[in-house]
C-alpha cells in the first residue's frame, strides 16, 4: 500500500470509528430518557465502578495534595510566599488535578473493567442472547455503564479533592507551622464555586468518554479471550488520549466563560 | 401443503466478505412442525437461524413469520418478534454472572408484569420440563455442558414462543446427555411448539423431525420427510449421510 493510500485509509477508519462512537452516545442519550428505565442496574453499575474506586480515590486524593503541598512549600519558601500554598494548591486541585489526575487513574480501573466485561460476553455470545431475548445490548449494558460513569466519577472528583486538601492541611500543619484557621481561610477565599464546578463538570465529561469508549470497543470484541485482552489495551490508553486531549479544550473553554 | 405457513424463507443470499454463504435459500416453517436442518461443517446452517432473528442481515431475499415479513424490520421492531421466535444457542449462551433461575427469568422480568412468586413458580415448571428441577441458585459454570443447554433452552421457551430455533442442541454431548436434549425437545413438539433443529445428529433429527432439509453449497438440495431422505437415491444426500456416519462414530439411523 502506498504512503497516500495508507494514510487515506487510517484516517477514513479514523472516521468510521469517530461516527460509531458518536452514534452509540447519541442513542445512549436517546434511550436514558424513554421506558425501559433499568434504575436496579445503574445502581449495580455504581456500586461497581462508583462505591469500587473508593479506595483507590483516597490513595489518589491524599497523596496528591501531600506531594504538591510539600513541592510548592518548599518552592515557594525560597522566595517567602509559603502563605501562598494553600491558595495554589486548593486552585490546582479544584480545577485540574483533582478531576484530571482521578478521572485517568479511574478510567484505568473502569474502563478496563467495562471493556474485558462486555468483551468477554460477546465473544461468548451473551450479548447476542440479550438481542435473541427480545431485549437491547444498549439499555441493558450501555446505558446503566454510562450513568454510572457520568454520576460517580464527579463525587470520586469531590472525594479526591477533599482528600487533597486535607493532605495539604497536614503537610502545612507539619512542615511550614501553619493554623488550622490560616489554612482554611486561605482555600475558601481562593477557590471560587465555579473552580470548583468546572472540575466536577470535567469530570462528568471524562467519565462519559471512559465508558462510551469502552461499551463501544467491547461491543465490536472478536477472536476471543485475545481480542479481550487488545480491547482493554485499547481502551485504557485511548480514554487516557482522550481525557489529556479534552482536558485542554474543556479548561480553555471554561477560562473564556468564568475568566481565570 | 395447503396450510399457510407460519415462517418462509424466499431466496436467501448471504456472503461474508468474498464468502458467499447462502445462494438462494428457500425454505417453509408449518405451525407445530420440526424442521432438521442438515448440512456439513461451515454450510451456513447457524448463520441461517441467526437471519431469521435479525442477529445476521441478509443481503437479498425475504423472510416472512405469519404472513409479515420481518427481514427489513429495525432492532426495535424484531425484539418483539424475538419474543415469538426463540434461540437455543449452540453453546447456551447463559450469562456466566448469574445465577439459573436469573437467566431462566430474564426474558420474564423483561417482558412481562408477573409478580416474583410468579416468576418462580414459572422458572420451576420449565426447570421440571428440562429435568434440572431444584438448580435455581447454581451458578452456569457449576454446570456440566448437557446441563448449560438445557437451561438455554428453557430460557428460550420460558415466553412460550411459537418457532424455537435449536442451534446444534446434542453438539459435544454424550448419549446419555443427547437423549436427554431430545426428550426435551419432544416435550415441546408435543406442547405445540414449532421449530427448526440444526444438528449434525442424524439419528436424533430423523427420530424428532417431521421434515428435513439438507444445505448444500448455500443452497437446499433436500426438503422432504425421513422416510424419504432414507431412500433418497441422489448421490450429494447419500454422500453426506456417509460423511456423516463417519464423522459422528457410524451411528445408525434406519
Amino acid at each position: 500500500m502506498s504512503p497516500p493510500t495508507h494514510i487515506f485509509t487510517k484516517f477514513k477508519n479514523f472516521l468510521t470509528l469517530s461516527g460509531e462512537i458518536s452514534a452509540l452516545f447519541y442513542n445512549a442519550i436517546k434511550c436514558s430518557f424513554s421506558r425501559p428505565f433499568y434504575l436496579n442496574r445503574l445502581a449495580d453499575q455504581i456500586k461497581n465502578l462508583g462505591v469500587g474506586s473508593i479506595s483507590i480515590t483516597i490513595v489518589i486524593g491524599l497523596t496528591m495534595g501531600l506531594i504538591m503541598t510539600l513541592n510548592f512549600g518548599y518552592g515557594l519558601k525560597k522566595f517567602g510566599g509559603v502563605l501562598y500554598v494553600p491558595s495554589v494548591v486548593s486552585l490546582s486541585l479544584a480545577r485540574e488535578m483533582a478531576p484530571f489526575f482521578t478521572s485517568l487513574i479511574i478510567a484505568g480501573r473502569i474502563g478496563s473493567g467495562i471493556a474485558a466485561e462486555i468483551g468477554a460476553m460477546n465473544v461468548t455470545q451473551q450479548v447476542d442472547a440479550i438481542r435473541a431475548l427480545g431485549t437491547s445490548p444498549l439499555r441493558v449494558l450501555v446505558v446503566p455503564r454510562f450513568w454510572a460513569s457520568v454520576l460517580s466519577l464527579p463525587l470520586l472528583t469531590t472525594l479526591s479533592f477533599a482528600l487533597g486538601i486535607l493532605g495539604g492541611l497536614i503537610v502545612c500543619m507539619s512542615e511550614f507551622d501553619m493554623s488550622v484557621g490560616f489554612y482554611f481561610h486561605k482555600v475558601f477565599w481562593t477557590v471560587r464555586p465555579e473552580d470548583y464546578i468546572s472540575g466536577l463538570v470535567k469530570s462528568g465529561v471524562f467519565g462519559g468518554i471512559i465508558s462510551i469508549l469502552a461499551c463501544h470497543k467491547a461491543l465490536k470484541t472478536r477472536d476471543g479471550t485475545r481480542g479481550v485482552g487488545d480491547t482493554t489495551t485499547w481502551v485504557v490508553v485511548s480514554s487516557s488520549i482522550c481525557i489529556l486531549i479534552t482536558n485542554f479544550f474543556i479548561s480553555k473553554l471554561f477560562l473564556v466563560f468564568w475568566g481565570q | 401443503m395447503a396450510r399457510d405457513p407460519i415462517l418462509t424463507l424466499k431466496n436467501i443470499h448471504k456472503s461474508f466478505v468474498k464468502n458467499q454463504i447462502h445462494k438462494g435459500v428457500d425454505l417453509e416453517l408449518q405451525k407445530g412442525e420440526t424442521l432438521g436442518l442438515l448440512g456439513g461443517s461451515g454450510t451456513g446452517k447457524s448463520v441461517l437461524l441467526r437471519s431469521i432473528i435479525g442477529l445476521e442481515f441478509i443481503d437479498k431475499g425475504e423472510i416472512h413469520y405469519n404472513g409479515r415479513r420481518i427481514d427489513d424490520l429495525t432492532e426495535v421492531e424484531l425484539q418483539k418478534i424475538r419474543i415469538k421466535v426463540s434461540y437455543s444457542f449452540q453453546s447456551g449462551a447463559l450469562f456466566d454472572s448469574s445465577s439459573v433461575f436469573d437467566n431462566i427469568a430474564y426474558p420474564l422480568f423483561e417482558h412481562t408484569c408477573y409478580s416474583l412468586s410468579e416468576i418462580q413458580s414459572k422458572v420451576s415448571d420449565v426447570l421440571k420440563l428440562v429435568r434440572l428441577e431444584g438448580k435455581e441458585e447454581l451458578m452456569p459454570s457449576d454446570l456440566s455442558g448437557g446441563m448449560q443447554k438445557r437451561v438455554g433452552m428453557a430460557r428460550a421457551i420460558i415466553m412460550e414462543p411459537e418457532i424455537i430455533l435449536y442451534d446444534e442442541p446434542t453438539a459435544g454431548l454424550d448419549p446419555s446427555n443427547i437423549e436427554n436434549v431430545v426428550e426435551v425437545m419432544q416435550k415441546l413438539k408435543g406442547m405445540g411448539h414449532a421449530g427448526i433443529f440444526v444438528t449434525h445428529d442424524i439419528p436424533s433429527a430423523l427420530k424428532l423431525c417431521d421434515r428435513i432439509a439438507i444445505l448444500h453449497e448455500g443452497k437446499i438440495i433436500f426438503n422432504d420427510t425421513p422416510k424419504e431422505l432414507k431412500s433418497s437415491t441422489d448421490s450429494r444426500i447419500s454422500s453426506f449421510i456417509t460423511n456423516e456416519e463417519v464423522n459422528h462414530g457410524n451411528q445408525t439411523y434406519g
